[in-house]
C-alpha cells in the first residue's frame, strides 16, 4: 500500500490540504489512470492558463522521481489550438487531464469532444465548480481561487494522483477488471440506452457524413442537421444525426 | 490454492477482487499525504519566517531599482520555476515584476546542452543576460544539481542576489558560499519538497508585493 515515501511516518495534527471529497475523487481518478495505462493509454495534459502544470504532470509520469517506478506515456499539450492537436493525436481509451478553473471558457469546447474521441477526462481546478458531467473526474478545490495554481496546491494534487496510480499497479488483478462505466448489465450505459451519442464530423460525403464517435469512425445520415462542417459536434442516434451540439458555456 | 488454472490468475483470489477496499485505502492515503504536506509547509514557513522577511526586502529593493529575477531548475523544478516566473510577471493581484525563466527557450537550452554541456545551460544564459542588480533563483530538491551550482557561481561573480530553494539536507547548495540565501525544505520526499518550495515562493512573492 505504501510508496517508499519516507515521510509517511510524520505525525501531523495540521488540517490537511486534501479534504472533503478530494481523497475519494483522487482515489477514483488514480484507479482509472492505472487501468487505462494498463491498456496502453496515453495521458494527455493540458492547461490553457498554466502550461507549466501540464508539463509537470507529464514529466512526473514519464520520468518518475522514485527509482524503480514505471515510466508511463504522458504528454503535455502547449499548442495555441489544443483541439486540432488533440483531435489528431488522441486514441480511443486515452485520458485527458485538464488543469483550469471553471471560468476558463475554452475548456468546455475541448471536454465536449471527449465522448466523440472515446477518451476519459480528469479536470483539476479550484473555485466555483463546473457544470456536472463535463468531465468524468473532477479534482476540485472549492474553497480556493486562482492561488491554488500558484501556492503548491495543484502540485500536491497531481503528485498524489501519480503516487496513488503507482499504488494501483501493485494490484494488477484489479486493473484487469472491467471499469464500472463499461458494465451495461442494467442496460443504462450510454451505448445501450435509447440516447444520442456525441459525434464529431470528420468528412462530408453528400447526405452521408463520416463522423467519429467513441473513438470509432462511422457514416451517419446528417440531412436533419445540415449545414455542417468538419469539426462540428452532433448527436447521433441509430445512424441518424438528430441535432447539433453548439459550443457550450460551463 | 484453487483447482485448475486459477493459479495463473491470482486476481481471482479474494483480495484482488476488492476494488472498493483498494479505493478506500487510496483515499485514506491521499488524505494522509495532504496532511503531511500541510504540516511540512506550516513548519517550514514558520522556521524560515525571518529569512523570508529579509529576502523579500532585498528583492523588493532590487526590483524597484530595475533588477530582474531569473529562475531555473530541472524537470519538475523547471516547471515550478516557470510557475514562479508567471506569478511574478502576470500576478493575480499587485504589480507585474520583471521575471524570466531560464528553461523557457528550447533552442537556447538544446544549443547550450549540445555544444557546451548540460551543466552549463543556466550559467551560460546568465553570462548573456544578467547584470549587477539582478537576482537568481534556483530550485533543486536535492540541492546538488551541477547546472544550478555553476549558475549560482556565475551569478555571484556578476553581483546578483542568489537564492536557492533546496530539500533534504540542502546538499551542496546549502554549503555553497555562492548561494547567499538557501531555503531548505526538511523532507526526503521529492514530492513533498516541491509542494512546500512552491508554497515558499508564493509567500515570498506575496511579501515582495507588499513592499514594491
Amino acid at each position: 500500500m505504501q510508496l517508499d515515501d519516507a515521510d509517511q511516518s510524520v505525525q501531523s495534527d495540521t488540517a490537511g490540504r486534501l479534504v472533503g471529497h478530494l481523497p475519494e475523487d483522487l482515489a477514483s481518478a488514480s484507479m482509472t489512470l492505472a487501468r487505462r495505462f494498463s491498456s496502453h493509454a496515453t495521458l494527455w495534459c493540458w492547461s490553457p492558463r498554466w502550461p507549466q502544470h501540464a508539463e509537470h504532470v507529464a514529466v512526473e509520469f514519464v520520468h518518475p522521481v522514485i527509482v524503480g517506478k514505471r515510466a508511463l506515456p504522458a504528454v503535455a499539450v502547449s499548442d495555441a489550438d489544443p483541439i486540432t492537436v488533440l483531435r489528431t493525436l488522441v486514441e480511443a481509451g486515452d485520458v485527458l487531464l485538464v488543469v483550469a478553473t471553471a471560468m476558463t471558457t475554452e475548456v468546455a469546447a475541448v471536454l465536449q469532444r471527449a465522448p466523440a474521441w472515446g477518451i476519459e477526462t480528469i479536470w483539476l481546478g479550484s473555485g466555483p465548480r463546473p457544470r456536472f458531467g463535463l468531465a468524468d473526474h473532477l479534482l476540485w478545490f472549492d474553497d480556493l481561487g486562482d492561488e491554488a495554481a500558484a501556492n503548491g496546491t495543484f502540485v500536491l494534487a497531481y503528485h498524489v494522483l501519480w503516487e496513488l496510480t503507482h499504488v494501483c499497479f501493485e494490484h494488477p488483478g484489479l486493473l484487469a477488471q472491467p471499469m464500472a462505466d463499461e458494465a451495461c448489465a442494467d442496460g443504462t450505459c450510454l451505448t445501450c440506452a435509447d440516447e444520442g451519442r456525441v459525434a464529431e464530423v470528420v468528412e462530408l460525403h453528400g447526405p452521408f457524413t463520416l463522423v467519429r464517435s467513441g473513438g470509432e469512425t462511422e457514416e451517419v445520415d446528417t440531412t436533419l442537421v445540415e449545414p455542417i462542417a468538419p469539426g462540428d459536434l452532433i448527436l447521433v442516434h441509430a445512424g441518424v444525426a438528430l441535432s447539433r451540439l453548439d459550443a457550450e458555456r460551463v | 490454492m484453487t483447482e485448475g488454472t486459477d493459479f495463473l490468475y491470482p486476481f481471482i483470489e479474494g483480495g484482488e477482487q476488492d476494488a472498493a477496499g483498494l479505493l478506500a485505502d487510496l483515499a485514506t492515503s491521499a488524505a494522509a499525504k495532504g496532511a503531511i504536506s500541510a504540516h511540512l509547509q506550516a513548519v517550514t514557513l514558520a522556521d524560515r519566517d525571518a529569512v523570508m522577511t529579509t529576502l523579500a526586502q532585498a528583492m523588493a529593493q532590487r526590483f524597484s531599482a530595475g533588477g530582474r529575477l531569473f529562475v531555473f531548475g530541472n524537470g519538475g523544478s523547471a516547471t515550478d520555476a516557470a510557475g514562479i516566473v508567471a506569478l511574478f510577471r502576470t500576478p493575480p493581484w499587485g504589480r507585474a515584476l520583471r521575471a524570466r525563466s531560464l528553461v523557457a527557450d528550447h533552442a537556447v537550452l538544446t544549443a547550450l546542452g549540445n555544444d557546451v554541456g548540460f551543466e552549463l545551460v543556466f550559467s551560460r544564459q546568465l553570462i548573456a543576460y544578467a547584470q549587477e542588480g539582478d537576482m537568481a533563483l534556483g530550485l533543486s530538491t536535492s540541492g546538488n544539481s551541477t547546472n544550478l551550482l555553476s549558475a549560482f557561481a556565475e551569478a555571484r561573480r556578476r553581483g546578483l542576489l542568489t537564492l536557492g530553494l533546496a530539500g533534504s539536507d540542502g546538499g551542496q547548495m546549502a554549503a555553497s558560499s555562492d548561494v547567499e540565501h538557501c531555503l531548505v525544505v526538511p523532507s526526503s520526499s521529492v514530492h513533498r519538497i516541491q509542494e512546500t518550495q512552491t508554497a515558499m515562493a508564493f509567500e515570498l512573492w506575496s511579501r515582495v508585493q507588499s513592499l514594491v
